[in-house]
């Protein structure tokens, strides 16, 4: 399964806190798509998408000041 | 005056490019330490510290630049940095970050700039400067935490830097975490500086380097200090206001600069985008910048002036400000973000639950 999460418009922490919770609802393997335009997101998403386990499956700047994230839920 | 508007100017293209490129964010590094429970953006903050403790104080050691620093104002240092500390994660960034924020596009950190200079310049030449004055009137008579205990600088300087250093040896010897790195479309120096992602701590390194560069250049053109944010943002705006040149001190065009230099950075990386937040969002960047500007008069510096260059010069001002930073910052990430998500939680619980 795979959810998309849109935050365009969202500043810093707001993009991560939304993730969190979109992660908590998907089960181990699914993925998580996260569109996002705040900047230092692309720091701290990653960071913590790492730290808790979860895989970047891809990562890309999608536009002007715009991103998207994959990740597969770990364990 | 040519050296006032250049002098200032290289240093703020030089921080604003930095900072937007290694997306360095105190508010951030504070915040993350309660909500996170993450201190890895909070070590690089005391990095520049570090690295601009031994810089300054070899300076001043041999002569080239005079450090001057005033007696601690405890009272505004107390609120006014809690105050501050609130006011940073309303306004979705600190003094300096708004301004880089600016230099991005975001609509929301232009309002939250304007909001801090006007409280900023009310506070320090206007309406409440009155009040502003009477605050700073409480001060020790200490103003070097080495000068109350009778040690030389470079004690501290020596300590604290071996500190870090350890910490950071910790930190990177700890095993990598997994990255992903986006394909790069730049190749060579383009790709260094316009797209590849900076080690925070590289960041923090810089933003040391270019702290220290600011003294000698801000001492040669008769302003006595190092980076320092809100104080030139009052000016700014008075100036435009009255048009009094004589406001126009190497500051102003620092701040000037860190806004253009993001802008640079952000531009030649793809990542300048006007982006408008919701009207919550814009309440809380107006009330946010209203906080900061009269927060930071009142403890005598912001995230830079006191949490980086006070610091850096061992202050009591510059550290106390800290705590104050931090423990406001928690409380508004509490009653913002923590609280909201706990309820969110105990609703969603309750549903399944039936």
């Amino acid at each position: 399964m795979a959810k998309v999460l849109e935050t365009n418009g969202m500043v810093c922490p707001f993009p991560l806190e939304e993730a969190k919770a979109a992660m908590t609802e998907l089960t181990a393997g699914d993925e998580l798509i996260i569109n996002f335009d705040c900047t230092q997101a692309t720091e701290s998403i990653p960071r913590w998408a790492a730290k808790e386990g979860h895989t970047i499956t891809n990562f890309e700047q999608t536009g002007s000041a715009e991103w998207q994230i994959v990740l597969k839920k770990g364990n | 005056m040519i050296q006032i508007i250049s002098f200032g100017l290289i240093v703020g293209l030089l921080l604003g490019f930095v900072l937007q490129r290694g997306r360095f964010c105190v508010v951030g590094a504070y915040r993350d330490l309660l909500l996170a429970r993450d201190g890895h953006m909070f070590l690089a903050t005391m990095i520049v510290i570090a690295i601009q403790a031994v810089g300054v104080y070899a300076l001043a050691a041999s002569g080239v630049i005079t450090i001057q620093a005033d007696a601690f104002p405890w009272v505004g240092t107390i609120i006014g940095g809690f105050i501050f500390g609130i006011g940073m994660v309303l306004a979705g960034g600190c003094a300096t970050g708004t301004w880089y924020r600016a230099g991005e596009g975001l609509i929301g950190s232009w309002i939250a700039l304007f909001m801090y200079a006007l409280s900023a310049a009310m506070t320090k030449f206007g309406i409440l400067s009155t009040f502003g004055n009477d605050v700073l009137s409480y001060r020790t008579s200490d103003t070097y935490i080495h000068e109350t205990f009778g040690l030389s600088p470079w004690v501290l300087v020596i300590a604290f830097g071996l500190l870090i250093s350890a910490l950071v040896i910790r930190s990177l010897r700890k095993p990598k975490l997994p990255t992903f790195s986006m394909k790069p479309k730049k190749t060579g120096l383009a790709h260094i500086l316009f797209e590849k992602r900076w080690h925070p701590f590289v960041t923090a390194l810089l933003v040391g380097l270019i702290a220290i560069l600011a003294w000698p250049l801000s001492e040669a053109t008769g302003r006595m200090a190092g980076l320092g944010i809100t104080t030139p943002t009052a000016q700014l705006l008075t100036f435009f206001v009255n048009g009094d040149t004589s406001l126009l001190n190497w500051g102003v065009f620092l701040v000037l600069g860190i806004g253009i230099g993001s802008y640079i950075a952000a531009r030649g990386s793809g990542e300048f985008k006007w982006r408008l937040p919701d009207k919550k969002t814009l309440g809380f960047n107006t009330s946010g910048g209203l906080l900061m500007g009269f927060g930071a008069s009142l403890a005598g510096g912001c995230t830079i002036g006191n949490g980086l260059v006070n610091t850096a010069l061992f202050t009591w001002q510059g550290w106390v400000a800290v705590i104050f930073f931090l423990l406001g910052t928690w409380t508004a990430t509490y009653f913002t973000i923590i609280r909201k998500q706990k309820r969110q939680r105990a609703g969603s619980g309750a549903t399944s639950a039936a």
